[in-house]
């Protein structure tokens, strides 16, 4: 099974490909992952950070350069922020290629706020599996989606503690963190 | 104890990188037409602005520790009197004041880093508030960072409140909406002590509002402040009238925000051959 990076040479930053390729393998050790070739696909044009699953077959991830880029040294990649960025969305690829997890198609659109349930149900995981990953952090963005509340709080808990989570059960927490339903159709 | 400390002798453990100015804005990446087109205030709902305030509260951390070290140095740095390179014993009671706040407001910001999930030391440190400190003039000092640095400070809280409020958070917003109401009386010391000392000298009084200005237009962070809604951080106007700001003063600061957009923009589009 392969995992490649393009581009294999960078100009507007001083990311290494190797080094990308070095993480994914080690993600794909320690996490698990399915037996399946994996294309990290960087847009190193722009700084910002979103990260995104555009295929499953093959695997292919695409990343803005700040997703990895060490927030202590502009243009440098962070192999421990490289791991988190693409460690949960390879686990979020992993859920989708399990059918028992139940995800919908690639290109269905999210019911509002799943994606952070998943994002937390994920970075959990990673942390779990060894890497470093701060819990206060995605508490923070799950509060600014869902509010600051008890109840939100408790879903947040559910998704970091949870195991074996199914799509369904992502659904339901990221409605019960809200006390208002008709927040997640924003 | 030395008068005028170098950038380069103040203390930090290991926990802070430092990097310079030059180096930022050597970066020739720059966010996507789409990116660009939308709104770049901060939401609630987007995961991306939760990561821009955490990076944006930590360096308000950082600024608090400079306007702090700056401060502090001000009341050591110049013998009491009113030559150019003296300061009245007045001011330096309120740069005294300033101190007290700036550390009350450095003890706020640790919390509300801890608050937010980031670690101290996690984002690098610019330098550049301590840097406009070390100028040779007192009145020079007032306008480069009470006016201008605490000025944007200002603009920073505003919109950082907001995103609290918008938000539901009641620890960011009111944080943010106490070190707002320090900033506004730091801004109208500069705006006061400018006005007493250059009443009757106008060339040392152009020269200050000069170097204000110059500090103004870096500090856009090229069109990063600016005067419109979809600006992540928006001039405050309400605020900065009452730290002594006149309208025409407001508006030739979001005029020079304007030109460091429009001059940012050239340079990305340059590197891009």
């Amino acid at each position: 099974m392969s995992t490649t990076v393009t581009p294999e040479s960078f100009a507007m930053v001083d990311f290494d490909a190797a080094r990308i390729v070095d993480v994914v393998e080690h993600l794909r050790g320690r996490l698990q992952l399915p037996d399946v070739d994996i294309c990290i696909e960087v847009d190193e044009t722009t700084p910002m950070g979103r990260v995104r699953l555009a295929r499953l077959d093959p695997l292919t991830v695409r990343v803005e350069s700040g997703a990895l880029e060490d927030p202590k040294a502009p243009r440098q990649l962070s192999e421990p922020g490289a791991a988190e960025a693409l460690g949960r969305l390879l686990l979020a690829a992993a859920d989708r290629l399990d059918p028992a997890f139940g995800a919908p198609a690639l290109d269905a659109e999210l019911p509002g706020g799943v994606a952070m349930a998943w994002d937390v149900y994920g970075v959990a995981r990673l942390g779990r599996a060894g890497y470093g990953v701060s819990q206060q952090r995605r508490r923070y963005h799950f509060r600014n989606r869902f509010g600051f509340t008890d109840r939100a709080d408790r879903a947040f808990d559910r998704l970091w503690d949870g195991d074996d989570l199914r799509y369904e059960d992502l659904v339901a927490i990221a409605a019960d963190a809200v006390s208002d339903e008709s927040a997640l159709t924003t | 104890m030395k008068r005028i400390l170098p950038v380069e002798e103040l203390a930090r453990d290991e926990r802070f990188v430092r990097v310079d100015l030059l180096s930022r804005m050597a970066d020739a990446r720059k966010p996507s037409d789409e990116d660009r087109k939308g709104s770049q205030a901060m939401r609630p709902d987007d995961a991306a602005s939760s990561d821009g305030a955490r990076a944006l509260m930590h360096g308000i951390f950082m600024g608090e520790i400079q306007a702090l070290e700056g401060a502090g140095r001000t009341c050591w740095d110049f013998d009491i009197g009113t030559a150019h390179d003296e300061a009245p014993f007045e001011l330096k009671l309120d740069m005294a004041r300033q101190c007290w706040d700036e550390a009350r407001h450095v003890e706020i910001s640790v919390k509300l880093n801890e608050w937010m999930g980031t670690e101290i030391g996690e984002f690098s440190e610019s330098t550049f508030l301590y840097e406009a400190a070390c100028n040779p003039d007192p009145v020079l000092r007032l306008t480069g960072v009470n006016r201008a640095l605490e000025g944007l400070a200002i603009d920073i809280f505003s919109s950082m409140r907001s995103f609290g409020q918008l938000a539901g958070d009641p620890v960011l917003e009111f944080c943010e909406d106490w070190m707002l109401a320090d900033e506004v009386t730091h801004v109208k010391m500069g705006s006061d002590w400018l006005r007493r000392i250059t009443a009757d000298d106008p060339e040392r009084r152009k020269n200050a509002l000069e170097f204000q200005k110059i500090v103004d237009k870096l500090f856009s962070l090229g069109g990063f402040r600016g005067d419109d809604d979809e600006s992540p951080i928006k001039l405050a106007r309400r605020f900065r009238e009452l730290a002594g700001f006149d309208q025409a003063e407001i508006d030739e600061i979001a005029d020079l925000a304007h030109q460091a957009l429009e001059e940012a923009e050239a340079r990305r589009a340059a590197s891009y051959g």
